[in-house]
């Protein structure tokens, strides 16, 4: 086959790509200005979308991609919101400007705490993270300093108009969520996506080829512990009060959870769709109560039985499409 | 009669076995000569229902028995002694027996004909299976087997690292349960010790039947050849 | 120095309550190599059926178990193989999220049946009865839960020793490929297993349930402190979970006489600390 020939073939793939681009950024255009055409309350459910997502695409990198399965992701989300209002509280700043410190702290701590449990491994890891998180709960409970049982408001957002801090908590989420796709694509095309694979895959073979296990997973541990952290700071800004048995409850990792099972663990595209999924769901059903939950749970039981790979794997199942160009093998048929 | 109609099976996705027909009958021992990766094990495994198959690609007296489980096969009459012993480290070799012999069926063999044909093995019944030496795991293992009172025994690569003193031993065990009537499917890189042991002999090429026939008047060049494939 | 050995004394007694806790998950990670998240809901779930039976027959706590008991092991045994045997042996994280779903879905059952109220189960008297050793007070019901629990982990353990049962369960935490091969049907022993597992459960809910109020939100807290003891004291070791329900034990009640609100605290640090240490466990194979 000529050049010419070759030349006209590609050209339809990459026309579009274009057209995927601009739609997309359409659509991003269109987010960012949704304070000036939406509700409080709507900015106010994004806020959520969008940090949950970060939250459960997060959880996603480390169970999918670095066998790091985490009961405990709820302590990420705490130290984040505490650290953001502690430091915004005390040294009386504007809590935008912290954010990226609150995001340090929640990297320090990822570092600190890897020691620690990265001697754990399996259900035993899993499970430890969940202790450790407890232990934060009940010392943040037991702490005056951080507020005890009664947590802490954001005093420094008071200053605030309304509508500039509905808009700057929204665009914050907005930023956090968009900012955690974007890691996590050019992280899992680069190296450290490469050698999380490569693990995956055959951890013997990875170690013979001299990618460092622990080094590729500190890392991710990291990364994802501070995409969390600043996820959980963001989620707060929105309810302006951190309390010890909210902030540090398990239902932040039950949400992770549910997305990343419901959408499809292991892939860039089943948070996404797990997120949508998840909001629906609830906002369709969650005035059921407990039989909210009920459905949920049976829903995570029933994936786990008839479709482990997810939702996305159901779609992939139809169509073999590969919209963030990091799958790395064949869809099975 | 023990056979296999044209049997196709996959290890994973890789497909081990293409069209594979072989048959057993009461009494007879049949050798299975192939190198390695050739099929073999997948094969005795297949017949066993640890890999799933169609159900008339295995067939018992004519019934179509493929795909049943494990347990189903031992009552029928079919055991393996997998490859590389594979002998319970939590278990003493006593406890090894009387599990295999509680779960298989009744008959001539127990655990205590088998202590006392074995006085060595009588002396270690109490100790962990895996303190043993290798060739006595080897008797262990083969011994597991016979307490369930097959008809059919799968042996797959009974003598692997085994010195010559061992692997005389093991074979004298397994000619004692012949003598029974037993029939035997043997699984032996050693194409020597393969084509001595048996009546009948099937050479198997990458999942395929290349040669077969009678193991006392075998041409043991033609049999290298299909052995090495030249 | 009375109060220090009242509160070790009643630390132990504790723990031994918490490694009964344990036990059913050791067996479960021992044989079928799988968590079961919902583990702690399932003995919340012993003490509401307890509570039920108790109200519709009007007896006690302990004759209650008569039918408590066999409903349990029901419920296990069909749990396993109808749900967790279609995800025994694909990874660590299949069952390990299905029984997270397993372990939501049954919190608000409860929530939906019995409401957010906590309750306990009446045993009267008996309760509040204790007696005096050499100077230190002891409670009469501690004490039965210690004894009964020593019973039924001198009972498992001999199970698993000498009984076919155990062989079977021995050969299947070591290979269940080959325990296939000598005729053990996993998908029914399994089921079996975790029957057992239930019933153990069951016992112990009474006794939880007597001396603590619950609610259906308490099963979490109480996984952790399976959890913990099975860890503690080493996987594949049944009396290693006795130990390590006694550590935990202990150091709960030392942590809570020091900060009242630390209790549990002093646990989770205790295990994390000696987790730090000895990874495999007091009493575990080592590493594998």
């Amino acid at each position: 086959m000529n050049s010419l020939a070759l030349i006209h073939q590609a050209r339809p793939r990459k026309a579009g790509r274009a057209v995927v681009g601009v739609v997309l950024l359409a659509v991003l255009g269109a987010l960012a200005l949704a304070p000036w055409f939406t509700s409080f309350a709507t900015q106010r459910l994004l806020v959520e979308i969008f940090t949950v997502f970060a939250m459960a695409l997060a959880w996603n990198l480390l169970a999918g991609y670095g066998g790091l399965v985490v009961v405990g992701h709820q302590m990420f989300v705490g130290v984040g919101a505490y650290a953001l209002f502690a430091l915004s509280n005390r040294l009386g700043i504007n809590p935008w400007i912290m954010l990226p410190l609150a995001t340090a702290a929640t990297a320090l701590f990822a570092l600190l705490s890897a020691l620690p449990m990265f001697r754990l491994s399996g259900a035993h890891f899993a499970v430890g993270t969940w202790v450790l998180a407890e232990m934060l709960r009940i010392l943040t409970l037991n702490n005056e300093w951080l507020g005890a049982g009664g947590g802490m408001p954001l005093e420094a957002l008071a200053s605030f108009d309304r509508w500039t801090r509905n808009a700057g908590v929204y665009w914050s989420a907005l930023v956090t969520g968009v900012g955690a796709l974007v890691i996590a694509r050019l992280m899992l095309r680069g190296r450290l996506g490469l050698a999380l694979m490569s693990v995956r895959d055959s951890e013997a073979a990875a170690a013979a080829s001299g990618v460092s296990i622990q080094r590729a997973k500190l890392a991710l541990w990291v990364i994802a512990g501070s995409i969390t952290g600043l996820a959980g700071a963001v989620a707060y800004m929105n309810t302006l009060q951190v309390t010890p048995d909210a902030t540090f409850s398990l239902n932040w990792s039950a949400a992770a959870i549910f997305i990343a099972v419901l959408g499809g663990i292991g892939t860039l595209e089943g948070p996404i769709l797990g997120t949508i999924l998840y909001f629906l769901l609830r906002e369709s059903f969650s005035g059921y109560g407990s039989w909210y939950f009920i459905g949920l749970g049976s829903l995570a039981i029933a994936t786990m039985v008839f479709a482990p790979g997810g939702a996305w794997s159901l779609v992939t199942r139809r169509w073999a499409i590969d919209p963030f160009g990091v799958r790395r093998d064949m869809p099975r048929r | 009669m023990l056979r296999t109609d044209r049997l196709d099976a996959y290890y994973g996705l890789f497909q081990a076995l293409f069209g594979f027909t072989f048959e057993v009958r009461p009494g007879e021992t049949v050798a299975l000569i192939g190198s390695n990766g050739a099929g073999k094990s997948t094969l005795l495994r297949s017949i066993v229902g640890s890999v799933r198959t169609r159900p008339d690609g295995v067939l018992l007296d004519g019934r179509p028995v493929g795909g049943d489980p494990e347990r189903k096969q031992l009552d029928r009459g079919i055991a393996l002694v997998p490859e590389g012993r594979r002998l319970f480290p939590s278990l003493t070799v006593r406890e090894n027996l009387q599990l295999a012999m509680r779960n298989g069926r009744k008959g001539p063999w127990t655990v205590e004909r088998l202590m006392k044909e074995f006085p060595v093995m009588e002396a270690f019944q109490h100790r962990p299976a895996t303190a043993l030496s290798g060739g006595q795991q080897q008797l262990v293992a083969l011994s597991r087997a016979l307490v369930c009172n097959p008809d059919y025994l799968l042996c797959d690569e009974i003598s692997l690292g085994l010195s010559p003193v061992a692997v005389n031993e093991v074979y004298q065990l397994l000619g004692r349960a012949r003598r029974d009537g037993l029939a035997v499917v043997l699984v032996e890189q050693n194409v020597k010790r393969a084509l001595s042991e048996s009546d009948r002999f099937y050479c198997i090429q990458k999942g395929r039947v290349v040669l077969q026939g009678s193991s006392e008047h075998a041409d043991h060049a033609q049999v290298a050849q299909a052995y090495f494939g030249i | 120095m009375q109060a220090l050995i009242e509160t070790i004394a009643g630390g132990l007694m504790l723990g031994a309550l918490y490694a009964l806790f344990g036990l059913g998950l050791s067996l479960s990670l021992g044989v079928m190599k799988m968590i079961n998240i919902a583990h702690g809901d399932l003995i919340v779930l012993g003490a509401y059926l307890c509570s039920t039976v108790m109200q519709l027959l009007g007896i006690g706590p302990f004759v209650s178990l008569l039918a408590v008991i066999p409903m349990m092991f029901v419920i296990g045994y069909g749990l396993q193989r109808v749900l967790l045997n279609r995800v025994v042996g694909r990874g660590a994280l299949s069952p390990l999220l299905l029984t997270f779903g397993l372990s939501i879905v049954l919190q608000n059952i409860l929530q939906e049946v019995y409401t957010a109220d906590t309750r306990s189960l009446q045993a009267g008297e008996f309760a509040l009865q204790g007696f005096d050793l050499g100077g230190v007070s002891i409670g009469l019901l501690p004490l039965v839960s210690t004894v009964i629990s020593v019973a039924i982990f001198a009972g498992t353990s001999w199970l698993i020793g000498h009984s076919h049962l155990g062989r079977q369960a021995r050969a299947v935490a070591d290979d269940p490929g080959t325990a296939r091969l000598v005729g053990v049907n996993d998908r029914n022993f399994f089921a079996l297993v975790t029957g057992f597992v239930l019933a153990v459960i069951a016992l112990a809910s009474v006794m939880y349930g007597i001396r603590t109020p619950f609610s259906p939100t308490a099963g979490p807290e109480r996984l952790l402190y399976s959890f913990e003891a099975v860890v503690l004291g080493g996987l594949g070791n049944v009396w290693g979970t006795f130990v390590g329900g006694l550590i935990i034990g202990v150091a709960q009640l030392l942590g809570a006489k020091v900060s009242s609100g630390l209790g549990p605290f002093f646990g989770h640090l205790v295990f994390l600390v000696a987790l730090l240490a000895r990874p495999q466990g007091l009493f575990g194979k080592g590493s594998r």
